[in-house]
């Protein structure tokens, strides 16, 4: 046998019980002695992995509740952890302020941006909820415009798009009575989730490591946090208000991404 | 009394050599460590600098197929490393103590490159200046400011408080950032997208026929000025904040979309300039749109 013969061996049979011809051409070539010493340490190390990491219990909770808003569910299935936490789970407790936070920052950047690429199919348009005409809000020749204050109880329906993504023009729509669109229970509930990974976040966020822009950086989160409460205080008021929505998911993405340079800052001085 | 005097100016010699000796050695230490180096390039570089210590970048351009990175760090708590790979130069400056004064943690850098370079730049405080690049670009800053001047491409610039300043741009630009202002003037740019929460945003220029324009703001100002040449569609949108129109005499209804975007949640402008062959859209959550003619 020959040393690719072996490797051809050990890659089919693994490092259990070998063929005679492989064990004897094991033991008269060092080669092969080293090779075969190396993989039987990866596949020990391997072993010393648990065999399936759980996500964490937010993404359970996060998942069944879409789910249940979506009519894919409907019994309250127990969701949740095991009882009994593994030997590992210890020394992922160690890290939890820090590398948790992190990728939950991560998770949640990758879940915002999927949202928001998942809601930017064209330009806006509303329709107002009842088939009557109702005077139009755009001006053409105005100087001087305000908004009005916002009626509540007036439904309309939104085509949702991005303060800042590309745009896309799409064809005009029939125009007829349309139905209503409130925000689905699942995009209130992420909202929900979103704002509390994100304060969980900023309270685990490290020390400075470089002062000047640690400043910098503290004092931009309390704009964002300024800016996200208000948002969130009018969508409260009018949870159909798209436009603030829009903004309030810009600036959650916005606040995500800070906390991670932040913590990253930190985290690289330490 | 000859001995003594001997001994006094010997004394006074010694003293006078050592506060000398000092002197030279406080003016060492405090030297920034400076270096220069040159890189042959053969096709269109790329240089990426990571500069996670405080500092300015300066980039200017040359005719000469070569990068030249002057760097200077303040103290010798940064370390700064170059590497070349073929055509690409890899430049990182670190702080090598986990705390360091602000002032020791800076490191400046100098580069000239080829008028085609590829840029991606980092840094935490300082300034980046740009000058006479052509070249995709991708521009972050903590608290600096990026200004730009004569450069196009793929511009691409992320700040958190620092803004932007880009004049005589062209190709396609997007900037984001948290609380700062970008002030574009003078531009060619085809495709431009700026977001900032709380910073304002003035765009002085032309828009280009087919071009796509997009400017938001959280809380502040985008303001608008275009020439009575251009063509372009307007939709600008606010949600409590206002809409200043001063081109009343100039936006006719826009014959190209329908007019039902407002909401009770939101109101604007929609219109139509010349032919309306580019698309211009501005939004801002609070703060104040304000569309003018300029003179």
């Amino acid at each position: 046998m020959r040393c690719k013969e072996l490797e051809a061996v050990l890659e089919q049979e693994g490092v259990g019980p070998l063929p005679l011809e492989a064990r004897e051409h094991l033991a008269n070539c060092p080669d092969c002695q080293d090779f075969f010493a190396d993989l039987t340490a990866i596949v020990g190390a391997a072993r010393q992995f648990p065999a399936e990491v759980d996500p964490p219990d937010r993404v359970w909770i996060s998942l069944r509740a879409q789910l249940t808003a979506e009519g894919i569910i409907r019994e309250q299935a127990p969701v949740g952890l095991p009882g009994s936490a593994p030997w590992w789970q210890g020394i992922s407790e160690f890290f939890r302020p820090r590398v948790l936070a992190s990728v939950g920052a991560g998770v949640l950047l990758v879940a915002l941006v999927s949202v928001y690429v998942a809601r930017r199919p064209g330009p806006p348009t509303v329709r107002q909820a009842s088939a009557r005409s109702q005077p139009q809000n755009t001006e053409t020749a105005s100087s001087v415009v305000s908004a009005p204050a916002p009626q509540p109880s007036q439904r309309v329906r939104v085509k949702t798009e991005s303060p800042h993504s590309p745009r896309v023009s799409v064809p005009t729509p029939p125009r007829g009575p349309m139905k209503d669109l409130s925000p689905s229970p699942s995009e209130n509930a992420f909202l929900g989730e979103t704002a509390g990974v994100l304060s969980k976040t900023e309270n685990d966020l490290p020390g400075p490591s470089n002062a000047m822009a640690d400043a910098a950086m503290r004092a931009n989160l309390l704009t964002l946090n300024e800016f996200i409460a208000e948002c969130e205080a009018r969508l409260k008021q009018n949870p159909q208000d798209q436009m603030t929505r829009e903004y309030l998911n810009v600036a959650y993405q916005q606040k995500a991404e800070l906390l991670t340079v932040m913590m990253d800052s930190g985290r690289s001085e330490h | 009394m000859w001995q003594r005097n001997w001994t006094k100016r010997s004394v006074v010699l010694v003293f006078g050599a050592g506060v000398l000796l000092c002197a030279g050695s406080l003016t060492l230490a405090a030297t920034p460590d400076s270096q220069e180096k040159h890189f042959k390039v053969k096709d269109r570089p790329l240089v990426v600098l990571q500069n996670i210590v405080n500092g300015r970048i300066e980039v200017k351009s040359w005719k000469n197929p070569e990068v030249v990175v002057t760097s200077s760090a303040a103290s010798d708590k940064v370390a700064v490393d170059i590497e070349q790979v073929g055509d690409r130069i890899d430049i990182n400056a670190s702080s090598l103590v986990d705390s360091a004064e602000p002032h020791e943690a800076e490191a400046n850098f100098q580069l000239v490159v080829p008028e085609q370079t590829e840029l991606q730049l980092k840094t935490q405080t300082g300034l980046i200046l740009v000058e006479q690049v052509n070249g995709d670009m991708k521009l972050q800053s903590v608290a600096g400011d990026v200004h730009l001047k004569e450069v196009s491409g793929y511009i691409i610039v992320r700040t958190t408080g620092g803004s932007l300043v880009c004049s005589l741009c062209s190709g396609k630009l997007e900037f984001t950032s948290i609380s700062g202002n970008a002030t574009i003037t003078q531009p060619a740019l085809n495709n431009v997208n700026l977001m900032t929460t709380t910073g304002n945003i003035l765009y002085d220029g032309d828009f280009i026929h087919t071009g796509f324009y997009q400017m938001n703001s959280g809380k502040g100002l985008v303001e608008v000025r275009f020439s009575g040449n251009d063509s372009f569609d307007l939709k600008a949108e606010t949600s409590t904040g206002t809409v200043d129109n001063q081109a009343t005499a100039l936006l006719k209804p826009d014959s190209h979309r329908d007019h039902s975007t407002s909401n009770n949640f939101r109101r604007g402008v929609v219109g139509t300039v010349g032919q309306g062959l580019a698309k211009v859209e501005l939004s801002s959550y609070s703060g104040t749109i304000r569309i003018l003619k300029r003179d």
